[in-house]
Formats: C-alpha cells, structure tokens, sequence
C-alpha cells in the first residue's frame, strides 16, 4: 500500500468509505500497480477480499505483495483472501481433464453469450459467506472485491452489455447491500472509435457512470521519461458525504521496487 | 442528458422534489441507484406521494424474487403497475436511467414504449436521464426527437456550476432553445445563475507593467549615452551595407586586380564530356 496514494485518496486502513466503486483505468500505460496498492491496503484492513485474478498467476501477485508488506500465502489459509485465478481456471474449462470440469465460475468461456451471471453467482457466494454469520467469518471487515482486469473479458468474446450487467450486480451486492467496496480495473488501449460499441472505451464511459471514484493512469503526454512513469488523474464521480463536489486532482507518480511516489505536477525530485 | 464528466442525477432529483412540491404523484424507476439512495434528500411530507419501484438490486431477473426487471418495461405493466398505487390523477414518471433501459431492450421497442405511456392517459410527464456518451449518436437522437424538452448539463466554469442547454419544443411547433448556468443545493433546489457566456474571455485585467529585466542585478547590464551612440555607429563585419557593396564593386586604386581566363579544362560539361554534342 502506499501511503502518498492514501493520503490523496483521504483514506487509511484504518477508516475508508464504505459502499465505494473504485474504477482503475489506463491507456497505454500499466494500472496494475494501483491493483497492488488496493490489494495490500483492503488486506490491512481486514476486510475479506475476493479477488478476480485473469491475468497473471498467484504467484505474480503474492510476490509483489510481499515487497508491499503483505503476503498473501497466509490472507489465503486464514480465508481472508478468495482468490479465482483466471488462468488456470480456463484452461481447465479449455481442455477438460478427467471428471474435473472447472468451477462455474468461468463458464462463459463456454458460450460467451450467456453471458457473466455464473461469475456473479461464484462472487456473491463467495461474499455472502463471509456475512452468514459463521463464528469464525465475523473477524473480518466488510467484503471487497478486486477485478484484474475486465477488458481481458472483452478479449475473451463477452459483450460490453454483460460485462455493465456484472458489474452492476456486483455493485448492487457488494456496495450497496453489504456495504462493502469494489475496485476493478479497465485497461484501454485503442482511440475511442465513434461507431463501436463494443470497445473497450464504451465499456469504461458505463463503468465511469456507476462509480464512485475514478482513478485514471496514462503516459506522459511527451513520451517516455525514466523518472516519471506517467500520471494519474483521481475524479471523484459522486458527491462526498457533505454534499461537496471534490475537486479532480492530477498527479504524476514513479513506481519503485517496494512502493510507488505520487506528487503534483513538475515536482519530481529528479526535476528539483 | 449528461456525460462522464458531469452527472445530472441531482438535477433529476430536484426535478422529483420540485413534482412532489406542486403536489404530484411521482412513480420513480430507478435501475442505478439503490432505493435508499435516492429517497435521500426527498424525505419530507409529501415523500408518501413517490413510489419507487428500484430495479437497482435485481434488474435482470437473475435472483428469484425481482422488485422490476427491465423486461417489464412496456407500457400495459408500467400502466398497470402505476394504477396499483395511484389514484385518479395523473402521475409523472421518472426514469433513472433510460440508458439502462437502452441497453437491453431495441430502441425502436423503447421509443414505442415511451410513445405509447405518453399517449396512454395514465401517465402526465415522463422525465427521464440519458447518459448521452454510451450510446451512439443516432439513437440519441431518436430518442431526443420523442422528447418536448431536452436539458443536456455539462460541468460549468466554476467548481460547484453547471452549464445546461435546453430545447424547448412547444405544441406549436416552435423551438426554443437556452443556455443557462444553475447550482443545485444541498436541498436539492436549482438556482439558475443567468446566461452563458458563449465563450469565456480569459479576464486579462489592467496589463502588469513590464518588468524591467536589467534592475537588480550584481552587474551592470545598462548603456550610457555615448556608449549607445557608439554601439549604433559601429558597423558589423558581415553585414552587407550598401557602404561595403560600392566598396567591393568599384574597386579602390589600391586594391589588386583579379584576372581571369577561361581555361578549356574549366568548361567541363557533365551532360557533354567530349563537347562534340550538338546541343
């Protein structure tokens, strides 16, 4: 977790909005740093975290994980942490081996069209046994949910429609009924095309709608720099709990070996 | 109508408060907002009067006991569901969103729907949110073209305004068409703060007096007089004076003599070598 990165968000582990959807985006630029800081940050915070990992294996993230502080062996075994790891998953729903066919979960890689209600129904389970109640489930904090990332299943053939349906269900279970939070993260890579509706863009103006906060990582506008990786925009999309609009902040961040540095634009250390 | 970059759930909120107010009966559809995020701030006496049928937490269907789904959206269930809980009077529909609706039912369906509930009796006024940047530009339109009034809101100059266009369609067929600047309030009332500018001109104020760059320093950087005049007077070596082009052109008696004849090797033609061409 970095803490620049709480102290803009106004958060801590230790009292963060709940009910929240924080959407991650990026263009032509790598996001999953933030998913990093997300992960380890709702973990030290105790809240039972569920993961929907379809891009890179356990191992990738427990590693990175272990840099920031957290390991995620351990969130694992003790049941704080459910995590779905995508990869494997399909290729067990690709090349079916003997009777195991695979949880339900990735099923619409069978049939795309049918779009993502069985993933929503392996989320919900998955959340809603941590409120039913159970002695040793009432040690963690409210459920959250982390998505990595959800244009991989643009790739996969499911609709921009179902992917705004699941999420809304998601939002709908999560945020709102359980008041638990949401983070997930839309990668963009192509212009915006005015007639297609199945682009990624179209997927990220949906999810903007539902969110609450935005957090919005591109390159520099001049090109490559070795001590600037890029910027982040942070818009908060709904009104704060005191009926004042925030304004939008703009920051530019350097990824290190253990963290990541935020500061205001020109204010690099390597520019002062 | 609205986009990423402003939200008009507010302005649809004081639209449902202002109803409720003038003492309508509100039937609010709302599939993007939980119920109980959108009865705050319409709390009050007259909260009796709105109906919300949230088709936030199920509308799809997919659980088994859905409040509204979205394939309920024809106009014999909403008519019927609207007279379940209305009297006599006429209500207004509010509809959050219609973009959610666009989503999952054809457009030529939905515009028939709309038509068909405004034209049924049971219903006043429909109001209805569009997020304009989600669908394409030609079913926007269609649906604009159903519509008497369309406000599109934008974020405004200002970190709490807004900007909205509107066009006003009147029975008569005229058009009217706006542009204002309003704040909505905590308690949801609109203020309109007067027209847009139709472009901002960046306030350029009393022009700074120019900073003189040669004060405060640690060294003079300034000219006297005489040293002015003799910057001026000097003339710079590579400048090509008409003083230096007489000079050069006629030659002073002093001066060397250059000259020249042309020597058979010096004429080499390239396109020619053995100068025998007929050219």
């Amino acid at each position: 977790m970095y803490t620049e990165l709480n102290s803009i968000l106004n958060t801590s582990p230790e009292s963060f909005t709940k009910g929240d959807f924080i959407l991650l985006s990026d263009k032509q630029s790598d996001a999953s740093f933030l998913i990093h800081h997300f992960l380890s940050f709702y973990l030290r915070a105790k809240c039972k975290v569920c993961f929907l990992a379809m891009v890179q294996s356990f191992s990738h993230y427990s590693t990175v994980s272990q840099r920031l502080g957290v390991s995620l062996a351990q969130a694992k075994e003790k049941g704080q942490l459910v995590f779905l790891e995508g990869l494997q998953e399909s290729l067990s729903i690709l090349i079916p081996q003997d009777e195991h066919t695979g949880s339900q979960a990735m099923n619409f890689l069978r049939d795309p069209k049918l779009g993502l209600q069985d993933l929503y129904e392996f989320v919900s389970s998955k959340v809603k046994r941590s409120c039913g109640g159970e002695a040793e489930s009432e040690e963690w904090g409210p459920p959250v949910l982390l998505v990595d990332d959800l244009s991989v299943l643009l790739t996969l053939g499911v609709t921009v429609g179902a992917v705004l349906d699941f999420s809304h269900y998601c939002q709908a279970t999560i945020c709102s009924k359980l008041q638990g939070n949401m983070v997930m993260l839309v990668r963009c890579d192509q212009e915006e095309d005015e007639g297609d509706n199945e682009s990624p863009a179209c997927l990220l103006k949906g999810l903007t709608h539902q969110s609450s906060l935005t957090l919005d990582v591109q390159g520099l506008p001049t090109g490559y720099c070795r001590d600037i990786h890029g910027q982040v925009e942070v818009c908060w999309q709904r009104r704060q709990g005191d009926g004042q609009n925030t304004q939008n902040k703009l920051f530019q961040y350097k990824v290190h070996d253990k963290g990541a540095s935020f500061f205001a634009r020109g204010t690099s250390s390597a520019v002062l | 109508m609205d986009s990423v970059r402003y939200s008009g759930r507010q302005l649809l909120k004081s639209f449902v408060k202002a109803a409720l107010n003038r003492e309508e009966t509100v039937h609010f559809i709302g599939f993007e907002f939980s119920e109980d995020e959108l009865r705050d701030g319409l709390k009050g006496p007259f909260a009796k009067r709105l109906h919300i049928h949230s088709a936030f937490t199920d509308p799809l269907g997919w659980t088994d006991h859905p409040v509204f789904t979205v394939h309920q959206f024809n106009a014999e269930e909403i008519t019927h569901l609207i007279k379940q809980t209305s009297h006599a009077s006429a209500v207004t529909l509010v509809i959050d969103s219609l973009s959610w609706i666009l989503r999952h039912v054809s457009p030529s369906v939905f515009c028939r729907t709309l038509q068909q509930l405004r034209k049924g009796g049971a219903v006043r006024a429909i109001v209805g949110l569009l997020h304009a940047d989600m669908h394409q530009k030609g079913i926007v339109g269609s649906v604009c073209h159903l519509a008497t009034s369309v406000i599109t809101v934008a974020p405004g100059m200002k970190a709490e305004e807004a900007e909205a266009k509107i066009t006003k369609r009147s029975k008569s067929g005229k058009v009217l068409q706006d542009e204002e600047i309003f704040v909505i309030k905590e308690d949801l009332s609109v203020i309109v703060q007067g027209k847009s500018h139709q472009t901002e001109p960046i306030q350029t104020g009393p022009e700074e007096q120019k900073m003189d760059p040669t004060a405060n320093l640690t060294f003079n950087l300034r000219l006297s007089d005489a040293e002015r005049q003799a910057k001026e007077n000097l003339s710079l070596p590579f400048v090509f004076s008409k003083e230096k082009k007489t000079a050069l052109l006629h030659s002073g008696p002093s001066s060397g003599r250059i000259l020249y004849e042309p020597d058979e090797n010096d004429d080499y033609d390239q396109e020619d070598p053995d100068d025998d061409l007929d050219v």
